[in-house]
């Protein structure tokens, strides 16, 4: 092989390789997140003039009230509806929030909360969400009321109301319901949606910035 | 069932019924086919079995459940595809290459082509490409989620593979400089090479491969869990691969020298 053929292979070998490497073929999302941190300075979606703190009571896995804007009023909170029957979306943000939660430092441990609400009361008893919440976090909030209860919490949230499936020939059955998990700063004033496909380093991100925020900083 | 041809993300919840996948074995027949018409009653049975023995762990790193589970649900398992189909195949093939068959092959006029793709530097070369490339956090995500981009992978892989393993396991030794000490040192590079993706996937803060993160789950694994998985499978796995290729050559370096230079 003359010399020349062997500048021409390695030339494009190299030339390969650099296309390689530099060919960008990261998903949108990312762009999305890295685009909002640049405008906003948040991975998440904050949004301007967010309404209050929704305020609503459930019961919580033990049966006793839980008061969700007293309750949480000081803490970065996180809140998902879901079930626990969710094949997918749901155990994916409660893992990511868990893990998230397990990396931060423990003054932030401490000041963050995670409450998950059912929408799928029926099969989702008090002892089934505490069990499937204690997989990733047992500090982790399991609420449970009414499906029409929950329903309207969520419509005067701005989502969807959750629907039911029809079931297959197993009885198995698929709930439709928001994907978003809303994160608030802790005086509440500050409100983020992270859509599914935020990711864990989007949290972390987020979370310290979270702690921080309130309305007038 | 939503078919798909070859095994690649699709962000439904995994369960263990199975799932074809024709591209697969379409691919793999083809290439056993390719092998044994170029092959065409040459060498021994043992260069079959090496042969055999290839095509089959490339059916069971691409088929379903470890092409499945790797294409789009655990980075451990793609990982293991990637031990698969990079350094075990590879070699396994060209063990089962009959020296006749490739110098046919040679004397086509492909020997310069070859012989300068594998010379030794430029074959690790292109091989750690291969490797970092494919591992990129941009590329996984972007490419995992569609099944060409799954198949380019897995190519690049194999193609690769060949190329690295060509100069320790040729089918015939066309460069007697390097010898055993020198494979020895070239199998010895690549396992420090190795470290850095290992480095980067064990020691990683968070998830790297979103399409992992997010997938559905499988067990109770979690997406941190498995990414370390995932690393200590790169070092641990493609150190046993590669120590037992160093210590193989090794010894039968080492016999040669004691027939050659019998003890006084």
């Amino acid at each position: 092989m003359t010399l020349m053929s062997k500048l021409t292979i390695i030339c494009a070998i190299l030339i390969a390789g650099g296309l390689l490497a530099g060919c960008s073929v990261e998903p949108a999302e990312r762009h999305e997140a890295d685009r909002r941190e640049r405008e906003t300075g948040w991975r998440g979606i904050a949004l301007e003039n967010a309404p209050p703190k929704p305020d609503f009571t459930l019961a919580d896995t033990n049966g006793d009230p839980f008061d969700f804007r007293a309750q949480t009023d000081g803490y970065i909170t996180f809140l998902f509806f879901g079930y626990t029957s969710c094949p997918d979306v749901c155990p994916v943000h409660m893992a990511s929030l868990a893990a998230v939660k397990r990396d931060l430092p423990v003054e932030l441990q401490r000041r963050m909360k995670v409450v998950f609400v059912t929408t799928d009361p029926e099969r989702d008893t008090p002892e089934r969400t505490s069990s499937w919440l204690a997989n990733f976090d047992p500090d982790f909030v399991g609420l449970r009321g009414e499906k029409a209860t929950v329903d309207s919490i969520q419509l005067a949230m701005g989502l969807p109301a959750s629907v039911y499936q029809p079931p297959d020939e197993e009885g198995f059955y698929i709930v439709g319901h928001a994907s978003q998990v809303i994160g608030f700063s802790p005086d509440g004033s500050i409100r983020v949606i992270y859509p599914f496909g935020t990711r864990q380093a989007d949290w972390k991100h987020d979370i310290p910035k979270l702690a921080g925020a309130s309305s007038g900083s | 069932m939503n078919l798909q041809w070859w095994c690649s993300a699709q962000a439904i919840p995994w369960d263990w019924s199975w799932r074809p996948y024709p591209g697969v074995w379409l691919f793999v027949l083809a290439a056993a086919g390719l092998y044994g018409l170029a092959v065409r009653g040459d060498g021994t049975g043992s260069r079959r079995g090496w042969a055999i023995a290839g095509f089959l762990t490339l059916w069971i790193a691409l088929d379903w459940p470890i092409g499945a589970l790797g294409g789009g649900y655990l980075s451990s398992v793609h990982m293991l595809q990637y031990l698969l189909i990079a350094l075990v195949v590879p070699a396994l093939l060209l063990l089962g290459i009959p020296e006749s068959t490739w110098t046919r092959f040679a004397d086509s006029g492909a020997r310069p082509v070859l012989r300068f793709l594998t010379h030794p530097l430029i074959a690790l070369g292109i091989f750690q490409i291969v490797l970092i490339w494919t591992h990129l956090p941009a590329t996984v995500d972007g490419l995992m989620a569609s099944q060409w981009g799954s198949f380019l992978i897995d190519v690049l892989w194999l193609l690769g593979g060949v190329l690295f393993w060509w100069p320790v396991i040729s089918p015939v030794p066309d460069r007697t400089w390097f010898g055993a000490p020198l494979k020895m040192g070239y199998l010895f590079l690549a396992t420090v090479l190795n470290t850095m993706p290992y480095a980067f996937l064990t020691f990683g803060e968070s998830p790297y491969y979103g399409i992992y993160e997010l997938a559905p789950p499988v067990g109770r694994l979690t997406a941190g869990e498995d990414q370390q998985i995932a690393g200590l499978l790169m070092k641990v796995g493609g150190g046993v691969i590669l120590w037992t290729a160093i210590t193989t050559i090794w010894f039968r370096w080492y016999s040669r020298e004691e027939a050659e230079c019998p003890a006084p």
